[in-house]
């Protein structure tokens, strides 16, 4: 049998030791993400609504934590926010950041469904719901849509009906810490039952509208309804 | 001869005959030399963009927790001041917010440090710009409208007049009489063939 006497024969089969299991490890750690991934999917697969549909919207993968996605972002400054409730309403108003903390929270956990197929189940938004924002404003009877504006012209619309649902929300909060930067600092919309883009970041007014208004995506190939159960993904 | 016509201006008139090729080329290679700072520019900036789910092409994301020593002095602008100093940051924060009685938020252009100030805990989040792809992906999606649209249009016809010219520079069995119209084909059935494969819009 061949011995390993030589320091260069020594030094090769240590480099091969060391370059097999790191190999070895990065394939072990790599099948062990998607492994723990997928084992998440298949759970949420089997799972309910209240409303009846399935947990997992068709073609979903569930992932742990909410991914940035990009945007151009808006100014983070929270003295300087201020969110415009404004369009078809009797009472129009505007509110600072303090304003926005100070009226009734609402904390849910919501399923999150991004239209490039991940989803994060039970993400904690903490925020006020549109439809105390609405009440407030007093939309006029003709008006039939909200279209949520953002920072740099970013738009995107529901109609009046879903934003009304009580789990639509203006965010400031994310699994229990102010809302990062990534995701819309100060304060972004939270409309989680469509694909989630729909959920404008960095939010600047949200506008009631008589007609429908197709948004930055809407009116980019994306489909103007969203709804991730009939996966409406493009128009 | 009993038209008493010499054959000579007819063969001229042959030879006069218009060789569209040259032309061609040169305004192919000359469109293709204009057009390699704006492929690089988009093809960059469609390969950032298109794996969007798997990492922000825009930004790198900013997310540390640090521990401060307490007490925290009373006074917002006194804490910030304390609180900057042992983490040792030396810029001017944009403002120093008192989010609620227990939240500290200093601002910073790129980061906010969150504090807790009750038990010191800080988290530091922010994103800090990938200068070249967040400029590629802001001219690609243009975000910039005004001109850029212009631009942007003129890019696609060039990229047609390439496409398009690219056909016709090379005559006989190599161009599109032989391998040229397979091999054109073949790149045309890749999006046919995707469509009618995967069911289409």
């Amino acid at each position: 049998m061949h011995k390993p006497n030589s320091e260069l024969e020594k030094a090769l089969a240590r480099r091969r030791f060391i370059q097999t299991a790191g190999a070895g490890t990065v394939v072990l750690a790599l099948g062990g993400v998607y492994v723990l991934s997928d084992a998440l999917t298949r759970e949420a697969r089997g799972q309910t609504r209240e409303d009846g549909r399935p947990r997992l919207p068709p073609g979903q993968r569930v992932i742990q934590a909410l991914r940035p996605m990009g945007g151009e972002p808006g100014d983070p400054s929270p003295s300087a926010y201020r969110l415009r409730i404004h369009g078809a309403v009797e009472a129009p108003f505007e509110l600072t950041f303090a304003e926005l903390l100070a009226l009734p929270q609402a904390e849910l956990a919501l399923d999150v469904h991004c239209v490039t197929s991940w989803s994060v189940l039970g993400a904690k938004f903490k925020g006020v719901r549109v439809a105390d924002l609405a009440a407030r404003a007093k939309p006029k009877a003709s008006a039939r849509y909200v279209i949520f504006e953002a920072a740099h012209g970013y738009t995107s619309n529901i109609s009046l009906r879903d934003a009304l649902k009580p789990h639509v929300l203006v965010a400031h909060q994310l699994d229990g810490a102010p809302l990062p930067r990534a995701h819309g600092a100060p304060v972004r919309a939270v409309a989680s039952d469509f694909y989630f883009w729909k959920s404008a970041k960095w939010l600047t007014g949200i506008r009631f509208s008589e007609h429908d208004e197709p948004g930055y995506w809407e009116t980019r190939g994306y489909s103007n309804h969203a709804d991730p159960w009939k996966e409406e993904r493009y128009a | 001869m009993p038209d008493g016509a010499s054959p000579e201006p007819a063969r001229l008139m042959r030879k006069r005959k218009i060789n569209f090729r040259p032309w061609l080329r040169a305004l192919h290679r000359d469109v293709g030399y204009f057009a390699v700072g704006l492929t690089v520019v988009y093809a960059t900036s469609g390969l950032a963009v298109n794996h969007l789910k798997d990492w922000d092409p825009n930004f790198h994301q900013v997310n540390r927790t640090h521990q401060l020593a307490l007490p925290l002095p009373s006074d917002d602008e006194a804490a910030a001041k304390n609180a900057l100093g042992a983490l040792g940051v030396r810029e001017e924060p944009r403002e120093v917010y008192r989010a609620s009685p227990t939240q500290l938020d200093v601002v910073f252009d790129q980061r906010t440090f969150h504090i807790d100030t009750t038990n010191g805990v800080v988290h530091e989040e922010g994103q800090a710009a990938r200068p070249l792809l967040r400029a590629a992906n802001w001219l690609h999606l243009n975000r910039g409208k005004r001109a850029w649209t212009y631009v942007a249009d003129s890019y696609a016809v060039f990229l047609l007049f390439l496409a398009l010219s690219g056909l016709f520079m090379i005559p006989g069995r190599k161009g599109l009489l032989g391998r040229g119209a397979l091999v054109a084909l073949l790149g045309a059935a890749v999006p046919i063939l995707y469509v009618v494969l995967s069911g289409g819009p």
